[in-house]
C-alpha cells in the first residue's frame, strides 16, 4: 500500500473510531443523569 | 511485509476502539437504554395505578364523614407521596375535583400524567411543586424537607411557607442484590459520599470500586442526603467509578412499596433494618417526617380543614394503610 493511501486510511479509520466512540460515551454521560438509578443499581453486573 | 504491518496497524486501531466501546455497552449503556425516553425518564412513579375514584387504584380508602365546603385546595406531591394524596382526595373530595386534559387520564407526556389544569389533583413531583406552591398555583404540598434552593426561592419571592409534619418514613440505602454486603454503619456512608472509602472491602465486602450515585439536586432524596451527610460535603467521584458496584438512596416506602424491584436491597444501617415497624420503634437511625406545605398567606380555610383531619386518628389511619408511618 502507498504511504499516501495507508495515512489517508489511517486517519479515516482514527476519525470515525473516535466519533463512534465519543458520541456513545456523551449519550451514557446524559443518560446516566436521566435514569432511575433503581434500575440502573438493579442491573448491575456481579 | 510492508503491507501486513499496515493493516495490522489499521487492524488493531479499530479493534481497541471496539473492545473499548463494547466494554461501555456491556457495563454501561445496557444499564441506562431502558429508562431512555421522553416518557420514562422523569416518570418516576406510575400515577395511573393511584387515580382517585377508580376501584382498580392501588389506594388506601376509607369511610369519613369529613367534608369540604367551598374552595377545595389543589393537592400535588412528590412522587413518594402520590399514594397519600391520591388516597386522601379519594376519601374527600367529590368525584368531579380530578379531571384530565382530553377527558381521560393518559399517561404518554414527560411527567406520565395529564392533570388538566382546573383539576384538584396534579402531579409536579418534588422540584417543580416546590415552584407551584411558591408562584400559589398549588395549595397543599405533599414533600420531604427543601433543600436550601428551594427555600431561597420562597424567600426570593417574599413568601412564607408552613410546614406541617403528617407522616414518618425512613431514609434508606440500597445495592444490587448480588451485592454482598447487608449492613453499613451511617459513618460508613458518609465515609463513602465524602470519598473516603472507594472500595468495598474497605466495608467488608468484595475488592470492588464503590459507585456512590446522587440524584437530582432539589429532588427530595437528594435533599435527604445533603442533611444526612451533616458537613461533610458529597466528593467528586472517579468518572471510571461508573461501572463499579452501585449504592444509591431512597426513601422505604418508594423503594419497597412503589418501585419493588426484586434485584436491589435495602441496607441495615447500624444493625437496624428499614422496616415500618423499625420507624415506629424509632431504632432505625434515619427517620424522616414528610409534610404538607402551603403558604402562610394562603386565604383558603380548607386548607387547614384539610390538614387537621390529615393529622385525625382517620387520616393518620389512612397515611399508615398508604404504606407509611403515622406521626400521631
Amino acid at each position: 500500500m502507498r504511504e499516501k493511501y495507508f495515512r489517508f486510511l489511517l486517519i479515516l479509520v482514527l476519525v470515525l473510531c473516535i466519533t463512534v466512540t465519543v458520541v456513545h460515551v456523551a449519550y451514557d454521560v446524559y443518560a446516566y443523569g436521566h435514569c432511575s438509578i433503581i434500575q440502573f443499581i438493579a442491573k448491575e453486573l456481579w | 511485509m510492508k503491507l501486513l504491518k499496515q493493516l495490522s496497524v489499521l487492524l488493531g486501531i479499530i479493534l481497541l476502539f471496539t473492545l473499548f466501546n463494547v466494554a461501555v455497552y456491556f457495563s454501561v449503556t445496557v444499564r441506562l437504554s431502558n429508562n431512555f425516553s421522553d416518557a420514562t425518564q422523569a416518570k418516576m412513579i406510575d400515577v395511573g395505578e393511584f387515580l382517585p375514584f377508580r376501584e382498580e387504584s392501588d389506594l388506601a380508602r376509607t369511610e369519613t364523614d369529613f367534608t369540604l365546603e367551598g374552595e377545595l385546595p389543589v393537592l400535588d406531591g412528590a412522587a413518594a407521596l402520590v399514594p397519600v394524596y391520591a388516597s386522601v382526595i379519594n376519601a374527600v373530595y367529590p368525584e368531579s375535583s380530578v379531571t384530565y386534559i382530553g377527558g381521560e387520564f393518559c399517561d404518554d407526556n414527560f411527567y406520565g400524567e395529564n392533570f388538566a389544569p382546573d383539576s384538584k389533583m396534579q402531579y409536579k413531583n418534588t422540584v417543580r411543586g416546590y415552584t407551584a406552591v411558591v408562584d400559589g398555583d398549588t395549595d397543599i404540598l405533599f414533600c420531604a424537607a427543601p433543600s436550601a434552593e428551594q427555600k431561597k426561592y420562597a424567600e426570593d419571592k417574599g413568601v412564607e411557607l408552613e410546614y406541617v409534619p403528617v407522616g414518618l418514613e425512613a431514609f434508606v440505602f440500597f445495592v444490587n442484590k448480588n451485592n454482598p454486603v447487608e449492613n453499613l454503619t451511617a459513618e460508613q456512608i458518609r465515609d463513602i459520599y465524602g470519598g473516603t472509602y472507594k472500595n468495598w472491602k474497605d466495608v467488608g465486602g468484595a475488592n470492588r470500586v464503590i459507585n456512590p450515585v446522587t440524584r437530582m439536586e432539589g429532588s427530595g432524596s437528594q435533599s435527604a442526603m445533603n442533611a444526612f451527610m451533616g458537613d461533610r460535603e458529597i466528593a467528586m467521584k472517579s468518572p471510571f467509578a461508573i461501572t463499579g458496584g452501585s449504592i444509591g438512596f431512597s426513601f422505604r416506602y418508594y423503594m419497597d412499596g412503589i418501585v419493588e424491584n426484586s434485584q436491589v436491597k435495602m441496607l441495615s444501617l447500624n444493625g437496624v433494618y428499614p422496616s415500618a415497624e423499625n420507624i415506629r420503634n424509632g431504632t432505625y437511625p434515619v427517620i424522616v417526617k414528610f409534610y404538607a406545605i402551603y403558604r402562610k398567606d394562603n386565604q383558603n380555610e380548607n386548607i387547614k380543614k384539610l390538614i387537621d383531619w390529615i393529622l385525625s386518628d382517620e387520616g393518620q389511619t389512612l397515611i399508615e394503610e398508604s404504606g407509611y408511618v403515622r406521626i400521631k
